[in-house]
């Protein structure tokens, strides 16, 4: 490696390519820090001058008061938003580490079709079949309901996790299975005391990066979630933008309050993200 | 084949569908039926409220004849998929190259270069467009820097709205091409490159005699994946132009979106649905037989 870097490093001068990552990550992080800072401004100074920083402290953008007073519930939004994510996670991930598991280590007939379909599924996005959705879940009396948004999310996340997981799956040594029945295990004393412990890491890489893609859905909350009471965060927050487009301080609030719990989630566990994105794509 | 799979019993075919059972009840109620229903609305007009009332083919040749915002939205949306694509996937090759000669701090770059990934689109979009409002964060420095003259209304201009919204999705998503490129570095024989410096290969060669084709796989996977995102676009601009001006900036799922929810033409722009839903098979289709997966059907190893 020490070669290599010295070899390529004058090729171009080992500062230039530092100098090009720097100014990259500044492009990445100025935006976001630059919202951060001016939440904490009030939209006076804001509108006064777009790059000071501020003059004091100012928390009065997150004051929830403010918001319940104009009928925004910031509070309510952000349960919604987490209950809806970690129930449509848990059926997703049961579901679909069992589908992933026979797709992996069964033979069965028809796999081939199974794998097929789940693969076109991927690429179908959530508002191509948003009307008739929209129509079936009003059919099924899940307008404004949890259940709305959980079965459909578990559903349209369920292609690509269960393709992600039978990659690990495909990776997992039979031996420790075959070797733990000699021992006298049954088949679920297996799967319970040796397959699980093992998938841990690969559950918590899908709880992670569905979690991003669910705490986020924009568009089949925003038609299914219609009363206020129901709405999820991201919904919330565009109505919210949508009225008071000009109260810059407050809006970056909302902003901040809407990304915080990702970034905790991707600062926490980045190694399992970093690694799963890239496991389920390549050579299944 | 057949043969080894019938010698495996019954019992194997039971287990493997039962475990695949609940998840497929799930996708065919929720995705596979509503496509079916979409086709069926195709045909149909309906506003929603009243009966359907079949319209033959007439849905089809009004949106591929006469309608041609149809046409506006699909150029926007081939144009945004196509920037989206190469954009990020040559930033993240850059990125990539650069990381992987490990440079000082390169697992920081690679933690910072992710982050914007894990952000919701909708603040993404809303933020970046505060930042190109016309009196946003993007005016105020051209006028600091003495710029006043290139100043614009970013989202005025409809071919401006279309590089700043690419832009933006080069800024967030770049880092995802950039990992897998890091993956299949990672993968690369180091000899290989000492064997290339002893034939007197140079170091601009070094990239393009051996890395780029040695990433062959890794970029087309990459490439596919990156263009069935992108074909997904709709928060972005929903956020950010809302189409506008004149309609000109929409993409297929906005213009559907509108022509669902704003005009209650249900039956009419299912007909949006079913063209992307073809698009997603065709797109499906070249990634199974890109990324191996039609290797490890036909192999049936398990």
């Amino acid at each position: 490696m020490a070669t290599q870097k010295s070899k390529f490093g004058s090729f171009l001068g080992s500062s230039t390519l530092q100098l090009l990552l720097i100014l990259w990550a500044f492009m990445q992080i100025i935006p976001v820090l630059w919202q951060v800072i001016s939440s904490f401004k009030t939209t006076r100074e804001i509108i006064v001058d777009l790059f000071a920083l501020p003059k004091s402290f100012y928390l009065g953008n997150y004051d929830f008061t403010y918001f319940s007073e104009i009928g925004i519930k910031i509070g309510v939004y952000f349960r919604n938003s987490m209950l809806i994510t970690l129930f449509s996670l848990a059926i997703l991930i049961i579901v679909s580490y069992l589908a992933a598991y026979a797709i992996a280590k069964i033979r069965f007939r028809g796999k081939n079709i199974v794998v097929f379909v789940l693969i076109a599924l991927i690429g179908v996005p959530i508002h191509a079949l948003v009307v008739p959705l929209y129509y079936l879940i009003s059919d099924m009396g899940l307008i404004n309901r949890y259940l709305g948004l959980i079965l459909p999310y578990a559903s349209f996340f369920f292609p690509f996790t269960t393709l992600l997981l039978q990659s690990f799956f495909r990776e997992f040594p039979d031996e420790l299975i075959e070797a733990a029945k000699i021992d006298g295990c049954n088949n679920f004393q297996a799967f319970s005391k040796i397959v699980l412990p093992i998938s841990m890491g690969a559950i918590s890489t899908v709880f992670i990066i569905n979690f991003i893609q669910m705490w986020n859905e924009f568009l089949l909350a925003y038609v299914i979630m219609k009363s206020n009471d129901s709405r999820t965060l991201p919904v919330g927050i565009v109505q919210y933008q949508g009225n008071y487009i000009t109260e810059w301080g407050p809006l970056y609030a909302t902003l901040v309050i809407a990304i915080i719990p990702t970034i905790l989630v991707y600062l926490i566990f980045h190694r399992n993200i970093i690694k799963g994105v890239t496991a389920g794509a390549i050579k299944g | 084949m057949r043969k080894r799979f019938r010698s495996n019993g019954n019992s194997e075919n039971l287990v493997g569908w039962l475990m695949l059972a609940p998840g497929l009840i799930l996708v065919t109620i929720f995705m596979i039926y509503p496509s079916f229903q979409s086709i069926a609305l195709s045909f149909f007009k309906w506003n929603g409220f009243t009966a359907w009332r079949f319209n033959g083919v007439e849905n089809y040749i009004e949106m591929f004849t006469r309608d041609r915002f149809f046409y506006q939205s699909f150029i926007n949306t081939v144009i945004f998929q196509l920037g989206a694509t190469f954009g990020t996937v040559f930033v993240g090759f850059v990125l990539a190259a650069i990381i992987d000669l490990k440079v000082k701090l390169w697992r920081s770059y690679r933690i910072i270069f992710f982050l914007p990934y894990v952000l919701a689109q909708f603040a993404v979009a809303t933020l970046w467009g505060t930042i190109f409002s016309p009196t946003g964060l993007a005016n105020e420095i051209l006028a600091r820097i003495g710029l006043e003259s290139l100043q614009v209304a970013w989202f005025g201009i409809p071919w401006v709205a279309k590089v700043v919204m690419i832009f933006v999705a080069i800024w967030q998503y770049s880092s995802f091409p950039m990992i897998f490129f890091l993956a299949g570095m990672q993968n690369i024989d180091e000899e290989i490159y000492e064997a290339a410096e002893i034939d007197g290969a140079t170091k601009l060669q070094r990239i393009t005699r051996i890395t780029i084709p040695l990433l062959k796989n890794v970029g087309s996977i990459i490439i596919i994946l990156q263009l069935i995102l992108s074909f997904k676009v709709f928060t972005y601009v929903f956020i950010m132009t809302e189409g506008k001006p004149a309609n000109q900036t929409h993409v297929l799922g906005t213009l559907l979106f509108r022509y669902a929810f704003e005009f209650q033409q249900f039956g009419y722009s299912s007909v949006l649905s079913i063209l992307m839903i073809i698009m997603a098979l065709i797109f499906g289709y070249v990634y199974l037989k890109t990324s191996g997966y039609s290797e490890i059907i036909r192999k049936k190893k398990v």
